[in-house]
């Protein structure tokens, strides 16, 4: 047998003399490895962010969902909701809703949220890009997050002063602070009554756009909307940790007694179970990714397979030459099997080294926060290797079984 | 005992009415030791014999046994590897593999034998001294002139120590100089004891050999021990044989019609000679060709 080491010093040479065309074969690997490593990658970093974040939140914060929890392979997943995170369901969560969650025993602090439609209008200008929330006064403690200049507003239902993200103050009224600015939407008249601190949040994470949002009590909004205001999550907090498991039952009792029981069409959830949906949200959309991701490193393959084929014919003289010193078909095989694996193979690190570069990208310029795990580094770059052998093993028996007159004919 | 032997060996090309015949029942034994021209025509199945010979190609019939064990059913594995233990290929078109230095293509069948890296590099540098290139070790093929391509070929070939040496119109794309340059080498291998077979269109070269062929279509017509240093018999009936002047002329292999021409022959030495009157002699070569019209 030839040394291991002469054979893949060999191959490298081969790679290195067909630059251009050996980068074109690897691209297929490349895009392949990169979707897979970067996706798996974000959808480890969203599943962490959610975890901090919730930490943040609070250990016990419960939340209500629209949609019933489906159990599937060990995986919960919320039905008719949207996949992230339930925001825009169809059948959302009403007033009548969070009035039951304040009812419920050992809760002390609850915040509905949902959407409403709409631009707010300040100095006779509409304003694209911004998202209004309804929900109650106590979102800022139960998110447990700072309101960075005045205060949030407070209970009182004919209030009409809303809380801005932190970006919403430049956008809107071109100002650093504009506490106390009035400005238009949906025709009423609202005045800013505190701004929230940054939120940072990644794009996936449930208080993704905040920044960008105004909050104003959902007393508000409902008459905004005609009464027809619905929510995508209830957000309550029990009144201590020795109470959390009494506080979900009684909310779930409470809920029932609005909802009329059996065909319940929410779901009350601990913070654990949000994360874990949350995950199990991240991994549906990361796995059906990752099965593309699969069918473009098939792709890969059948492109290293037929460049393979075009080398070995490119090379049949010297495959004659080299059987005429005395080379056997063996040795051919794994000269060429070696050339699709190192093929590959470079690919694939050249795929790692691009997912690296692209996931510090996204750290620095998105909100985006991925994290590349050692696993699907591995694994991609086995899998690299072993497309190469596998889509390069037709045409290396093809070359290991030419005859070799007929091969050193061949010009 | 012959080193190779070949029993009534034919080799078929073709099936049906387009059945070709290369090789027509030939049988032959050659003994240690020969060194042996073989001459024919194109098509004759000059090539097909050293193919068959040097285990490149399996006769369609008829039995072949080389140092005495018979090899003519046996598969392409185990031929691979007598034919890299015992032949040593020499072609026409060097057949250097291109990507690879010297020193790599002359290692390369010491590669395949699974020869480790270091004593490889050691064996092929010994083998580029014994042929006076030691110096062009890390020189591409491309780099080398085509005497020397040659040469390095005859080293690869020799690099594992083969018995037999065959050479398929080692000459065939030299100019006279280096034709006499390769075939000076493989006399000087002949000298160690290696038997060569090699084939050739130029009667001057059966000069080197102890024993010549002659071959037409596929069968072996005439067969001759000859004396080294003199141009076979029979091959001098091809010849136009111009009393030669120099010993120069009587080693190298120049061309029968170049020596027909004696006028060319004083202008090729002048151009050789002269290296810095390359041009006027050109263009004084240009002058007599236009003047002869």
């Amino acid at each position: 047998m030839t040394s291991g080491r002469g054979n893949f010093k060999m191959a490298l040479a081969s790679v290195r003399n067909t630059k251009w065309r050996s980068l074109l074969t690897m691209l297929g690997v490349i895009i392949g490895i990169v979707s897979v490593v970067t996706i798996v990658g974000i959808g480890e970093g969203v599943k962490h962010q959610v975890a901090t974040q919730a930490d943040h939140f609070g250990k016990d914060l419960i939340t209500v969902r629209p949609g019933k929890i489906h159990s599937a392979v060990n995986k919960q997943v919320i039905t008719n909701s949207d996949v992230l995170f339930g925001r825009n369901s169809s059948s959302g969560l009403t007033i009548q809703d969070v009035e039951a969650v304040k009812k419920a025993d050992h809760v002390t602090q609850v915040a509905p949220l949902g959407t409403i439609s709409g631009l707010p209008m300040f100095d006779g200008r509409k304003i694209d890009n911004i998202q209004a929330y309804a929900t109650g006064s106590d979102l800022a403690s139960i998110l447990n997050h700072k309101v960075e200049y005045g205060s949030f507003f407070t209970g009182d239902p004919n209030t009409k002063d809303v809380v801005i993200g932190a970006n919403v103050a430049m956008k809107l009224f071109n100002e650093r602070v504009p506490l106390g600015q009035t400005f238009v939407f949906r025709g009423q008249s609202m005045m800013v009554r505190g701004m929230f601190e940054p939120f940072h949040a990644s794009p996936l994470s449930p208080t993704a756009g905040f920044d960008d949002a105004i909050f104003m009590p959902y007393q508000l909004a409902d008459q905004l909307s005609n009464g027809g205001l619905q929510f995508y999550s209830i957000l309550a907090k029990p009144t201590d940790h020795k109470q959390a498991k009494q506080a979900i039952s009684s909310v779930q009792q409470q809920m029932d007694k609005v909802r009329g029981g059996a065909d319940s069409d929410f779901s009350v959830l601990d913070s654990k179970s949000s994360i874990a949906i949350g995950g199990a949200t991240v991994d549906v959309i990361a796995t059906f990714i990752t099965v593309v991701a699969v069918i473009a490193l098939l792709v890969g393959g059948i492109g290293i397979m037929n460049i393979m084929l075009l080398s070995v014919t490119e090379r049949m003289h010297e495959i004659g030459i080299r059987k005429a010193i005395g080379a056997t078909n063996r040795q051919i095989l794994s000269q060429f099997m070696l050339e699709a694996a190192v093929l590959s193979g470079v690919g694939g690190v050249l795929g790692v080294v691009t997912s690296f570069f692209l996931a510090w990208f996204l750290r620095t310029y998105t909100d985006y926060q991925p994290i590349i795990t050692w696993q699907p580094v591995v694994i991609a770059t086995l899998i690299s290797v072993a497309v190469g052998v596998i889509f390069g093993t037709a045409p290396a028996v093809k070359a290991a079984r030419k005859d070799p007159i007929e091969a050193l004919r061949h010009e | 005992m012959p080193i190779i032997e070949l029993q009534e060996v034919s080799k078929l090309y073709g099936f049906g009415n387009a059945t070709n015949i290369a090789l027509d029942e030939v049988s032959l034994s050659i003994d240690e030791g020969e060194f042996m021209g073989v001459m024919g025509p194109s098509g004759c199945g000059k090539s097909t014999l050293m193919n068959i010979i040097g285990l490149l190609d399996r006769p369609t019939h008829g039995g072949y046994s080389l140092q005495g064990r018979q090899v003519e059913r046996l598969s392409a594995n185990r031929r691979a590897k007598a034919r890299r233990d015992t032949v040593g290929f020499v072609f026409q078109s060097f057949n250097l593999l291109p990507r690879l230095t010297v020193l790599e293509n002359v290692a390369l069948p010491l590669a395949y034998k699974g020869v480790g890296q270091i004593r490889r590099a050691k064996l092929a540098l010994n083998m580029l001294e014994r042929v006076g290139l030691r110096d062009r070790a890390y020189y591409y093929p491309n780099q080398l002139s085509g005497g020397q391509a040659q040469c390095v070929a005859i080293a690869r070939a020799l690099v594992n120590n083969p018995s037999i040496i065959i050479a398929d119109e080692p000459t065939g794309n030299l100019d006279s100089t280096s034709s006499r340059l390769v075939m000076e080498l493989l006399s000087e291998i002949h000298k160690t004891g290696n038997t060569i077979l090699f084939v050739t269109h130029n009667p001057e070269l059966t000069r080197y050999a102890t024993r010549v062929l002659y071959m037409h279509d596929g069968t072996i017509v005439h067969d001759e021990q000859t004396p080294v240093g003199e141009i076979a018999a029979t091959a001098r009936k091809a010849l136009y044989t111009i009393p030669t002047k120099t010993v120069d002329d009587d080693l190298a292999g120049v061309s029968a019609l170049m020596k027909a021409v004696p006028h060319t022959v004083k202008e090729a030495n002048m151009t050789t000679t002269g290296q810095d009157k390359k041009k006027p002699a050109k263009k004084t070569s240009k002058k007599r060709r236009g003047g002869k019209k």
